[in-house]
């Protein structure tokens, strides 16, 4: 079974960090969490992400799983407003989810889980750490976004540097030690990721502060953060591009 | 044909992704023979336009490479050129297959056994200088560059792996490894289900990497004793010893050491043994040849396929489609690959 009341903001940042990788997710209930765990369709970025009990404002689950369609639940998400408590409550005879929001009630047909297997998560030995603050992260990538298609992240021991190089034009973000919450770097590393996966990534992340970036050479990047008020706590991976002499 | 090798080679079963960002270069010839003799209807009669001119070839090459290019890979199709005098026994030989084949393949039409039909159909397969020039025209504006050989288009594009300049080459035969491409891709054109002659089974057509050093190691001779096995089993450039097979040749030369000594040890000859070991040790190769991959020129790939040889345009602007994404996936790995 599986009952619960949430703040339609809170929804919207759950719904946000899946979505940006697939349309559709299987969500692993228990009794005191939600998670998700998603590939998206081209095999090149996957979020792994939790929410606890204490998110929501009311929730009630056994162990389970329930197919959204993400679509869906951000059309729902259209019709709250500011403030409004959406509940979420799962109709086991007919395998749907009802929603309510405000007066309006939507039945929700689910999607079918049984193709939709967890993915592993690649055992990943980055030797670079970096926290940062996510608005200085999204200033860099608006100015990268008019130069080229990819964005390359490299740290050393005195700082972090994005740098998108276009066939014209160059633009590069400099975040000294300073800068930055915490640095461990003891030799300089550096990938290269499309900008597209990069930004709809940090993009889908607004209501966090923090970013934690685990960094190696032409190795795929890990992205730490926490949401939904320190109750959710996520993964992306992004693999990098190869990139050519 | 070539040497058949498949029992003695290190086959390593493959997708096409996990050849992402690496140039093969592909036996056009023997790329484009297999569409002629594949892709036909199941009476045997192959794909024609409203002239009744045969586009079998074209339609394996723009689809199959486009899906190729859709998983980031990079073909380049090497070309033949003028056939080694020695080649001619076999081609002839070919020549003489295929009238017959075409004379079986009426006869079993006329007779309704399409099964036969089909068969004899495919032994038919011939590629005209007008075919090439097509190919050649549809490769250009895909994009994809073709390389010309000076003999065998195996032997060039096995050096060009041998080089470096690419990654490996493609081909149904083993001759790539007899010119010592360091690996082969069988089946990279033509992976996916396909029916059983005489049967009305389909098999999943695996795409397969043979590794050269690895199969050498695991027989336990070197390039130049299996281009004399091969030899010894008869080649594109000669017949062979009748009544030896790959597992035989092999043992006569692991015991023997070289062809020469196996010539004595059994008394029999082969004629023309240095030139052959020629063909395939110090082929006639160039470095004339440029390997730049382009984007797709889509209103000229229509022109030709819809309007010059009546392909449907939704379906060839969907292959564009795929050939488009290949161009971004060519430059970005999967995650997958860190599992």
């Amino acid at each position: 079974m599986f009952s619960a009341k949430i703040k339609s903001e809170v929804l919207r940042e759950i719904t946000d960090v899946i979505s940006t990788l697939v349309d559709e997710a299987k969500f692993n209930i228990s009794p005191d969490s939600l998670s998700v765990r998603a590939v998206d369709p081209a095999h090149v970025a996957m979020v792994d992400m939790s929410v606890d009990k204490a998110a929501f404002e009311e929730y009630k689950a056994d162990e389970g799983e329930l197919g959204i369609d993400l679509d869906k639940i951000k059309e729902v998400l259209r019709l709250a407003r500011s403030g409004d408590v959406i509940s979420l409550d799962h109709d086991e005879d007919r395998n749907r989810l009802v929603v309510h929001v405000g007066n309006i009630t939507r039945q929700m047909s689910l999607v079918d889980t049984a193709g939709m297997s967890d993915p592993k998560v690649p055992n990943l030995d980055l030797p670079a750490k970096i926290v940062l603050r996510t608005n200085e992260m999204r200033q860099g990538i608006k100015a990268s976004e008019s130069v080229s298609d990819h964005i390359a992240l490299v740290a050393h021991s005195d700082g972090f540097e994005m740098i998108s190089e276009g066939d014209a034009d160059t633009v590069r973000l400099d975040l000294p030690k300073d800068l930055l919450d915490e640095l461990q770097c003891k030799e300089k590393v550096r990938s290269l990721f499309p900008l597209d996966y990069f930004s709809n990534m940090v993009k889908a992340i607004s209501g966090t502060s923090t970013l934690t970036i685990h960094l190696g050479n032409d190795y795929p990047v890990r992205m730490e953060f926490t949401f939904a008020g320190e109750n959710g706590r996520a993964t992306y991976l992004l693999a990098p591009r190869i990139e050519s002499e | 044909m070539g040497v058949n090798l498949a029992g003695l080679v290190t086959h390593e079963v493959k997708l096409l992704e996990d050849f992402r960002g690496k140039a093969i270069a592909i036996d056009a010839y023997n790329a484009l023979y297999q569409f002629l003799s594949i892709i036909r209807q199941p009476d045997g009669t192959p794909l024609m336009d409203r002239t009744g001119r045969v586009t079998s070839h074209l339609s394996g090459l723009f689809y199959r490479t486009s899906n190729i290019l859709r998983e980031g890979v990079l073909p380049v199709y090497v070309f033949d050129g003028a056939p080694h005098p020695l080649k001619r026994g076999v081609l002839e030989g070919r020549m003489r297959v295929r009238r017959r084949a075409e004379k079986e393949w009426k006869k079993a039409v006329r007779e309704g056994d399409l099964e036969t039909a089909r068969t004899k159909a495919q032994q038919t397969a011939l590629l005209t200088e007008e075919m090439i020039k097509s190919s050649t025209e549809l490769l250009g504006l895909m994009g994809v560059p073709v390389a010309q050989a000076l003999q065998d288009g195996e032997a060039q594009a096995s050096y060009m792996a041998s080089k470096g300049d690419v990654w490996g080459t493609g081909s149904q035969d083993y001759d790539s490894l007899l010119y010592g491409c360091p690996r082969l891709v069988k089946n990279l054109a033509i992976s996916g289900r396909r029916k059983l002659p005489r049967r009305r089974e389909y098999v999943e057509v695996n795409i397969e990497l043979i590794d050269l050093k690895a199969s050498l190691e695991n027989i336990g001779i070197n390039r130049e004793q299996l281009v004399d096995m091969s030899i010894l089993m008869g080649t594109d450039f000669n017949d062979g010893i009748r009544g030896i097979g790959p597992k035989r040749a092999l043992s006569l030369i692991q015991e023997h050491g070289d062809l020469e000594s196996v010539m004595r040890a059994k008394d029999i000859v082969i004629e023309d043994l240095e030139e052959v070991r020629h063909i395939f040790l110090r082929p006639r190769l160039t470095d004339d040849y440029q390997l730049e991959w382009r984007e797709p020129d889509g209103e000229g790939i229509i022109e030709l396929l819809c309007d010059e040889f009546h392909f449907s345009q939704d379906r060839v602007v969907s292959a564009l489609r795929r050939i488009k994404v290949g161009l971004l996936n060519r430059e970005q790995s999967k995650l997958d690959k860190w599992f």
